[in-house]
């Protein structure tokens, strides 16, 4: 092993921002060649902001850093790649319309300005270099048209273009399937073996488990420690990241189910591309119970929630709640009659980031007489108690009821998202990846939260693409495989491996022949 | 309508679409580095009055489109400060642009000529047109094609045209790997001002001989439109103002024969123009970050 050479050495960074932030408290961090090193830290820790210092995307308030025992500084990202380190962002920062082969030449096209871009020139580099690396991606497609594992892989790609030894990834898994994850790390290792430097940011135990040799933890700006993986356990990992122990465990007391509240019958809706995204589904979710809907993303999941909630027309069949037809019905109604709905991407359906704590917390209530002093006119002053009554309720932290959204981390914006739904007082609750990309903290809670809705006789309807998730929350639970239901089953009856037979299309009936 | 009329017809749609064109590939250029601006129609009002003072002071046409084109480049640099390096609204300094024209254009006809709303360049200060049985040719049609293809080709063949694209598109993207945003975009901004520049210099020292205080008619409001429905793509920019020129020329050519009410003649440019090139080219997408200023975190 080619250990113990630090490749990358970051000394006593201090980040304060501008609006006075202690973002990070002096962090001392090491980086050996070859290896894969996992930053674990809860959202809001000061990992991706540590990471954006070291690619050059942020400036130090005080500190140092090292590459290859040089000290060095980095004033945009393109230093930082000329200095041999890429980062891959949790969003991408791809453009979209652009094949793969453009967005990876982009910046580094050769030759002039004004020449011709010698396209097959590029293209030899870039399969020489998937050969190489042993994976591929199409080149020619508009990468907004491929999936979201496939674009990672342009990005790793386009640093890789640029002969970087350290790779840097914020969160990778957030937005993959556990098939696309499985595919990742196979890429990682590859990367690995070839003396390539990872440094791989993520606040899931199990895959920070997996993959790395050393883990750094930070807790609130500051490293709490530095483990090696071999001897490290999931428990210790927790009690590092969150402070205390965590029960990654939920409780669940028993519950006998009651009358149907939502129920969906040959429902038939139609996906963006023009294809039937749901086949004909028929399912119902009782009160007092969690309806799980587990299965490979953009199998109609996406579709099914719209058609619920009222945000796309549905193409046959009905929608019940509480025995009223809904189907084509606004959600403006639809909240009136009691549903609530977490969509699924918190940023672009669930919150708007521009906007303040106290006017997102009412999006969707603005118009009940509680927040209006007489019709039209919103009443602020209810507003903001309101927006007080939430955080203090569900333990959000932000920095006051006048803060933009945006300056939330991401778990307590998803928190203000669930506390928003839960104060509409639903009958019916749609979670849609209720804990995408929320730190462990957060996740807990809100789990435990949905649980409690479920105790108090609502009825939930959870769509998620963690496996363990659904297994753990639903009374019962779906799997979708291409806008239909290979078995509705409950959990405790079936092996994980029947669940993940049913996610690749094969009917529960068939298994259990 | 015998053989003559329409080679007539054709003659003056080339003519009546360099503005347009070149309004339209300046504009689309811009944009597609992520800066939009309105500012046209007072760009080419504004190069179109300066351009006929250079013209005639230097007794040279040529010289009128040089000063039409610093005209633009002026205005596209005071747009390109405000919004890409001031990081400002980019609709507003267009709204300003064009009141200033409107404003400084009647005045300075009336402070510099004495005449009140329009003057008649001299014959030294016009350019040099190919005349043919059928009416008159400019150079100009020529040069305008060859930006518009030219213009095309440099922005989706070359690494220029591919890094404009990727500012427009996603600034983030291109700044993470070493490009410029804002160098980009401030000379995007002015090569698509200076474009309009030469359009509106075109009009009066050129095509038309004259200086009339409302003669942009909407050309930049059009062009924007041709734009858009062209998909920002310069080539199909072309064939749009080509369109319109094509209506215009056939406008002026029914107006005397009274068949239609005058004021139907006169709308028929706009809205085939809007017709045609909507109906042909449909739903465009702008670019992602059009008209957004970007700054770094």
């Amino acid at each position: 092993m080619m250990e113990r050479v630090p490749i990358v050495e970051m000394k006593g960074i201090v980040k304060v921002y501008p609006d006075g932030t202690k973002a990070l408290k002096g962090v001392d961090l090491v980086v050996y060649q070859g290896e894969i090193l996992g930053l674990l830290g809860e959202n809001g820790a000061g990992k991706t902001t540590l990471m954006k210092i070291l690619f050059g995307m942020l400036q130090p308030t005080a500190g140092k850093i090292f590459v290859k025992g040089k000290e060095v500084r980095f004033k945009s990202p393109s230093d930082a790649i000329a200095h041999g380190i890429g980062m891959v962002h949790q969003h991408f920062t791809l453009v979209e319309v652009f094949d793969a082969l453009h967005n990876i030449i982009l910046g580094m096209e050769g030759h002039g300005l004004l020449s011709k871009i010698d396209v097959e020139r590029a293209r030899r580099k870039i399969e020489r270099l998937m050969e190489e690396l042993n994976f591929r991606v199409p080149l020619d497609v508009p990468v907004e048209e491929l999936p979201v594992g496939v674009q990672q892989r342009v990005e790793i790609l386009k640093m890789l273009y640029r002969d970087v030894e350290v790779l840097i990834l914020d969160e990778p898994t957030a937005v993959l399937t556990p098939i696309e994850v499985r595919e990742l790390f196979r890429v990682l290792r590859q990367l690995k073996a070839r003396g390539k430097t990872i440094i791989f940011i993520s606040h899931k135990l199990n895959e920070v488990m997996e993959i790395t040799d050393r883990v750094t933890v930070i807790r609130k700006g500051k490293v709490v420690g530095t483990v090696r993986t071999s001897e490290a356990t999931p428990q210790l990992l927790a009690r590092m990241m969150v402070g205390r122990d965590v029960v990654l465990r939920i409780e669940k007391p028993p519950k006998e189910p009651g009358k149907p509240i939502l129920r969906v019958e040959k429902l038939r809706v139609i996906g963006d591309r023009g294809e039937v995204a749901v086949k004909d589904l028929s399912f119902e979710v009782r009160a007092g119970e969690i309806f799980g809907i587990a299965g490979v993303e953009g199998n109609g999941q996406t579709e099914l929630i719209e058609a619920i909630s009222g945000l796309r027309k549905v193409e046959g069949g009905k929608v019940y709640l509480n025995e009223k037809d809904i189907t084509g019905k606004g959600p403006k109604e639809l909240y009136d009659m009691g549903m609530a709905h977490i969509p699924e991407d918190r940023t672009h359906m669930g919150l708007i980031l521009d906007m303040t704590v106290t006017e997102n917390s009412i999006l969707g209530l603005h118009w009940r007489p509680k927040f209006q002093r007489f019709k039209g006119v919103i009443n602020w002053a209810r507003a903001r108690e309101h927006a007080q009554h939430l955080i203090e309720q569900f333990d959000i932290s932000a920095p006051g009821t006048e803060a933009p959204v945006k300056s939330l981390s991401g778990g307590n914006q998803q928190k203000l998202i669930v506390a928003r739904e839960v104060s509409k007082e639903p009958v019916f609750i749609i979670a849609a990846q209720p804990t995408r990309g929320v730190d462990v903290a957060s996740t807990e809670y809100i789990r435990n939260y949905l649980v409690k809705l479920r105790n108090e006789d609502k009825a939930v309807l959870l769509v998620s693409a963690d496996l363990d998730e659904v297994v753990q929350l639903s009374d019962r639970m779906g799997v979708m495989y291409e806008g239909e239901f290979m078995g509705v089953v409950k959990p405790e009856e079936v092996t994980t491996e029947e669940i993940g037979m049913m996610m690749g299309g094969i009917r529960y009936e068939e298994i259990r022949k | 309508m015998n053989p003559g009329d329409i080679i007539t017809i054709l003659i003056m749609s080339l003519m009546a679409m360099v503005p347009i064109v070149l309004t339209s590939v300046g504009a689309a250029w811009s944009e597609r580095a992520g800066v939009v601006s309105i500012g046209y129609e007072g760009v080419l009002l504004m190069s179109a009055f300066f351009g006929a003072i250079f013209a005639e002071l230097a007794r040279n046409a040529l010289v009128g489109l040089i000063g039409g084109i610093i005209v633009g480049l002026l205005l596209g640099m005071l747009h390109g400060v405000l919004t890409v390096y001031l990081k400002g609204d980019h609709v507003i300094p267009g709204i300003g642009i064009n009141l200033l024209a409107m404003g400084v254009v009647p005045f300075g006809i009336l402070a510099y000529w004495g005449t009140a709303g329009q003057h008649q360049l001299p014959h030294d200060a016009i350019m040099w047109h190919w005349r043919t049985p059928y009416g008159e040719i400019s150079p100009m049609i020529i040069v305008t094609v060859v930006i518009a293809v030219v213009t095309w080709w440099v922005l989706f063949k070359t690494p220029l045209g591919l890094r404009v694209r990727a500012c427009g598109e996603n600034p983030e993207a291109a700044d993470a790997l070493g490009i410029n945003v804002e160098k980009y975009r401030f000379w995007s901004t002015v090569y698509g001002h200076a474009l309009a520049g030469l359009g509106g210099a075109y009009m009066s020292v050129d095509w038309l001989g004259l200086v009339h205080k409302t003669m942009s008619g909407g050309r930049g409001f059009i062009a924007l439109a041709n734009m858009v429905f062209s998909g920002w793509n310069p080539l199909i920019s072309l064939i749009g103002g080509w369109l319109f020129g094509f209506f215009e020329a056939l406008a002026t050519w029914l107006a005397p024969k009274h068949i239609i009410p005058g004021q139907f003649i006169l709308m028929l440019p706009y809205i085939m123009t809007l017709i045609i090139v909507a109906g042909i080219i449909g739903k465009a997408r702008p670019p992602k970050w059009d008209g957004k200023p970007y700054k770094r975190e």
